[in-house]
């Protein structure tokens, strides 16, 4: 019972309709037979019921019937676009999406927008109405469908220009026939209810024959019927019926430059309707003019087919390896003018593709109305035809000053190689040319009777004409293997301008670079490229080449869309094409986040091959752009851990250096209060209690001084000090500090600095010392001038036998709040006494800096740590 | 009398300074170690009732130092910790300490935290440790019997063995490992979601006895010995 399970893909598209604003489309066989009179009616009904209706737009042709029918249906005003000085009236789409009725009503569906519009069809207005959820009722004459468009034009002899692809009327939920017969419609005109009494008559006698109304109404007929057949066949689909279809047939049509191409797809089209098959339209790329591809394969994708382009030096082959491929049991093709050589060998594409592949049904269709176009060969040069001739000229030349050593016959063989090298470098008509100037030369000059123009023996008939026909052959063969060695290298050049996007676009480290650089790689394909970026909701212009401040309105509105719904925009697409540009999005994983725009300059046309290199670029634009993003987020992000971590470190700092002297303060004061303590210990309590809070005092004293010296309140008053005194007054002032060994040079001139800060840093300098190093080693102090190099100033050393810094933390041994880590540990202190000394120093206009290992560490003791302070002498630098 | 000797091991002299007088008027023998490594040896020859162990010490981690007592000792060891992150105390209560005070403490905390510790050191003898009760709380394990103000309260199976797992080491904090792993098994040692739950229900039933369930924020829980 599988298969009477429903279509997944019936139900899939029953599920998106319900999201979507239903269409319902009134369809008459011409104008006048009442279709806005219908739909208006049907409306006010629909409001009477309480729905929000909205007339979008009605064109009441000044009908009066019409008119009144309008009643008082809410009317949206059209939009005024100003065009080339006359003022045009439009649906007002915008206004349409921001009121949102449930209903709206749209007069006229193939009606073909002002320029400037946002969309070039009316009917692509209603696309974006029903995509929103909002339904629509429209109008439509049957002769404007894009399929029909052949079939009304040879009917009626009027070829309607606005028209629109038949995917339209199948999008459509629901279709009204409204149906008039050609008497009374007629009888209508006559009656001036349609058109006024003058354009009444010569229409009775043109389009609204009685003949031409009565074909339109059958066509119409059928389209309805065969939507509604369309419909039972989507119900039983869902409803898991098997029907009496078969398998699913597939349309390859097979589209070439020549004028037959609209005629192929049109009859392709027609045949998918019928067969209710999808369908794909086939390029073979084989050195084609790609603009002249550009129209065709639009209409193509218009009508609904897939696109598929390919490449291949054999037509045949291509073409039934698409067909296989797409699983096709159907081909159309035009049928070109063969050319004389192949009409006489069969070997036409048609003929080829029935030996070949007989189990695909062939259309081969039939071009009546092909405006002949002549074939785009290229037409080599003059100097290409005086080449060849110059070239044989030689040859001839060549083989007369040899004639004693190479045969006569052999001559052949000779102007054999310059058809071949003619082929190669010219192409094919060089190579035929030169062909049968070489025939004649070798006939006339080498051939006996010598000179004339007539062939004397049997054989040399016969070597002549194999000449000809392997001349021509290598010719043609040559020529082909130029042509194909031109596509190759046209195709060449677009990977290779691709790869160097990627090389390019990887260089760039800043999101404003990476932007310039797309603006210029784009620049560089089509001549001018503007990035825009969204900036929250909005565009903005990040990038132009050449440089740019704003775009036209037309433009910026094109790149909105393209921005909105990420499909291109603008120039050569189906949204907004009177804007100067065209935009393609340009996304990340994460979303759009911006569009590039290029611009045409006179010598760079946008074709296919340059659309697909930009949109190579886009692509990879929005992968390069996410590369620096990341790069910036995760340095971003680094930086922020770094604060962090700092932040973390000051607070542990000043969390402990506070807690340590109140735990101190707290526990002596309430040991204090208990029973049973002797005077001493009281009193050493009492002690202890003045010592943390002297601690405490220093603590936010250091804090204080620091504060201070960041903000440059601190001005140092110069004297000269003697350092001996200052060195003794500094190690008496650090608590426990007690096995130090002083050593100054004996002849040490004063030095010129302000006394009490150069011994605060030295205080500082012995404490961390101090603490640094193990319990009861050496702290030893020197002071010397320094060499002559650091201009004679004096240096005053404070080795430890410590631990020592890592070569890593050496650079923040003097930032505020750091500490050497050791394991898990952190040494007492307020990680703040490095940090005042440097800023004291550099208060003083002198230096500090640690050195670890000390330069005089014994090999497998402990590195320790020297300080270095370096000041100027009294006197200056002598 | 039996003297009782505490081992101080903090690196800062002030401590010292107060907790040696403190804890003599209490009627303990003090000993002094400024260094993990001092504190190791003396831990082994002093043979100390308590410890009281400071984290930050020069030249050994507080972690390490509990770790190697660990290893070969039973004794209540109680951190001195100035380290406010949680990680810190739940690290070392998972490692083996008995309890914590947070720096800056106070004296009359640290004692009640020694007294409770020496009394949990001491061998349970039969019976005695089958019976909680503190303020309201009657708690019989023996009968599996839960009383608050005289009244009987039911309580589910989990909830019970919360209770007596909390009421064995009353006074002791427990972190919230050591409760998931004795209530509900090591395979849920994360799931801290279930305590609070089960906690809150505890709380609810305990009625009036529930101020004695006190939540140790981001450590675990501690059943109060008095109200």
């Amino acid at each position: 019972m599988d298969d009477r399970r429903p279509d997944p893909d019936a139900l899939i598209a029953a599920a998106e309709a319900e999201t979507r604003g239903r269409l319902k489309i009134f369809l008459g066989a011409a104008p006048g037979v009442g279709k806005t009179w219908e739909m208006l009616n049907e409306a006010r009904q629909r409001r009477a019921e309480g729905r929000d209706v909205l007339v979008g737009v009605v064109e009441t042709h000044g009908r009066a019937g019409t008119q009144s029918e309008l009643g008082d249906l809410p009317l949206l005003p059209r939009k005024r676009i100003e065009y080339r000085g006359q003022s045009l009236e439009e649906f007002d789409l915008e206004t349409a999406l921001t009121r949102r009725p449930d209903l709206i009503l749209i007069d006229e569906l193939a009606h073909t927008n002002a320029p400037g519009s946002r969309h070039a069809k009316r009917w692509e207005d209603v696309e974006t109405l029903l995509d929103l959820g909002i339904h629509v009722w429209a109008t439509l004459n049957v002769q404007h469908l894009e399929s029909l468009n052949d079939t009304v034009a040879r009917i009626t002899g009027v070829r309607v220009t606005e028209t629109l692809p038949d995917r339209v009327l199948e999008m459509a939920d629901e279709l009204e026939l409204v149906d008039l017969p050609p008497a009374e419609l007629q009888a209508r005109l006559r009656e001036g209810r349609i058109y006024r009494p003058d354009v009444a008559t010569r229409a009775l006698d043109g389009f609204f024959r009685e003949g031409n109304l009565a074909a339109l109404r059958e066509i119409a007929l059928r389209r309805v019927a065969e939507h509604v057949d369309g419909d039972v066949r989507d119900y039983m689909r869902r409803q898991g019926i098997s029907g009496p279809w078969p398998a699913r047939d597939r349309i390859l049509a097979l589209i070439g430059a020549e004028g037959t191409a609209p005629a192929v797809i049109r009859e392709a089209k027609r045949l998918a309707d019928a067969l209710h098959a999808p369908w794909i339209a086939l390029h073979v790329e084989r050195g084609t003019d790609p603009m002249a591809l550009v129209a065709p394969l639009e209409l193509a994708a218009q009508l609904g087919a897939e696109i598929d382009v390919r490449a291949g030096p054999d037509l045949v082959a291509v073409v039934i390896e698409a067909a296989t491929r797409h699983n096709a049991t159907q081909i159309v093709i035009g049928r070109a003018r063969p050319s004389p050589l192949r009409r006489i060998t069969g070997r036409t594409l048609a003929a080829a593709l029935l030996r070949q592949a007989p189990d695909l049904a062939l259309h081969i269709v039939p071009v009546t109305d092909a405006r002949p176009r002549p074939i785009a060969l290229e037409r080599p040069p003059w100097i290409a035809w005086g080449a060849a001739a110059a070239l044989v000229a030689a040859l001839t030349a060549t083989g007369a000053a040899l004639q004693q050593a190479v045969p006569m016959g052999s001559m052949g063989m000779v102007y054999l190689a310059g058809v071949v090298a003619a082929g190669s470098l010219a192409g094919l008509w060089i190579a035929l040319f030169t062909a049968a100037l070489g025939f004649l030369a070798w006939d006339f000059f080498f051939l006996p009777p010598l000179y004339r123009l007539t062939i004397g023996s049997v054989d040399d008939l016969v070597a002549l004409l194999v000449f000809a026909v392997v001349a021509v052959l290598s010719g043609t063969l040559a020529s082909r293997v130029r042509a194909a060695a031109r596509s190759g290298q046209v195709r060449i050049e677009s990977l290779r301008r691709i790869a160097q996007f990627s090389r390019r676009l990887g260089e760039p480290t800043t999101e404003a670079e990476m932007m310039a650089e797309i603006a210029r790689q784009g620049a560089g394909i089509l001549g001018r490229a503007v990035v825009l970026a969204l900036d929250g909701e909005d565009l903005r212009l990040r990038a132009a080449e050449p440089p740019a401040d704003t775009l036209d309105e037309a433009s910026w509105a094109a790149a909105r869309w393209c921005a909105a719904q990420h499909e291109p925009a603008g120039r050569g697409t189906a949204t907004l094409p009177s804007a100067a540009w065209r935009f393609l999005p340009m996304r990340t994983v994460r979303g759009q986040w911006g569009v590039l725009g290029a611009r045409a300059v006179p010598d760079r046309p946008l074709d296919t091959t340059t659309v697909q290199t930009l949109s190579a670029l886009a692509d990879q634009a929005g992968t390069a752009l996410e590369r620096v993003r990341l790069a910036n987020d995760a340095a971003q992000s680094a930086a922020m851990a770094d604060t962090q971590k700092l932040r973390t470190a000051l607070l542990n700092s000043l969390s402990h250096d506070l807690r340590t002297p109140l735990t101190g303060i707290r526990g002596a004061a309430e040991t204090l209060q208990m029973e049973g303590l002797d005077p001493a210990q009281r009193r050493d309590l009492l002690v202890s209690i003045q010592e943390d809070t002297g601690r405490m005092t220093r603590f936010l004293a250091n804090i204080m001084d620091l504060t201070r010296l960041e903000s440059g309140a601190i001005q140092p008053r110069f004297a000269a000090v003697a350092l001996p005194e200052l060195i003794d007054a500094a190690v008496a002032r650090v608590p426990g500090l007690d096995t130090v060994a002083i050593d100054i040079a004996p002849d040490l001139p004063p030095v010129r600095a302000d006394a009490a800060l150069l011994e605060q840093v030295l205080v500082n300098v012995l404490d961390n010392a101090h603490r640094y190093a193990p319990l009861g080693s050496l702290v030893r102090i020197s002071a010397r001038i320094g060499a002559r190099i650091s201009g004679g100033r004096v240096t005053i050393g404070v080795a430890d036998e410590g631990v020592g810094i890592p070569a890593a933390d050496l650079p923040h041994v003097f930032d505020s709040f750091y500490r050497a880590r050791r394991g898990d540990r952190v040494a007492p202190g307020t990680g703040l006494g490095l940090a005042i000394a440097r800023g004291l120093m550099t208060a003083m206009g002198g230096t500090i800096e640690a050195i670890s290992p000390r330069p005089d560490a014994p090999r497998d003791g402990s590195p320790g740590t020297l300080i270095q302070i370096g000041i100027d002498r009294e006197g200056g630098a002598a | 009398m039996i003297e009782t000797r505490i081992l101080v091991i903090d690196d800062e002299p002030q401590i010292h300074r107060f907790l040696r007088p403190a804890l003599e008027a209490s009627g303990y023998v003090v000993d002094r170690a400024d260094t993990g490594t001092e504190g190791l040896r003396l831990a082994a020859t002093r043979d100390p009732a308590v410890i009281l162990l400071d984290l930050g010490l020069p030249d050994l981690d507080g972690q390490d130092v509990l770790r190697r007592l660990r290893a070969n000792s039973a004794v209540p060891v109680v951190v001195l910790s100035a380290r406010d992150q949680d990680s810190e105390k739940v690290q070392a209560l998972d490692a083996g300490a008995d309890d914590y005070v947070e720096k800056p403490f106070s004296v009359a905390e640290l004692l009640a935290r020694v007294r409770a510790a020496l009394r949990h050191a001491r061998p349970v003898n039969g019976t005695a440790s089958e019976h909680f009760s503190a303020g309201a709380l009657d708690l019989d394990m023996a009968r599996r019997v839960v009383k608050v103000a005289g009244e009987p309260v039911q309580l589910s199976p989990r909830e019970y063995s919360l209770l007596t797992l909390l009421a064995r080491d009353a006074g002791r904090v427990l972190t919230h490992r050591q409760l998931l792993t004795g209530v509900w098994g090591p395979a849920h040692i994360h799931d801290v979601q279930y305590l609070r739950v089960y906690v809150g229900h505890l709380r609810q039933k305990l009625g009036v006895a529930a101020g004695l369930l006190a939540t140790e924020p981001g450590v675990g829980y501690r059943l109060l010995e008095a109200m």
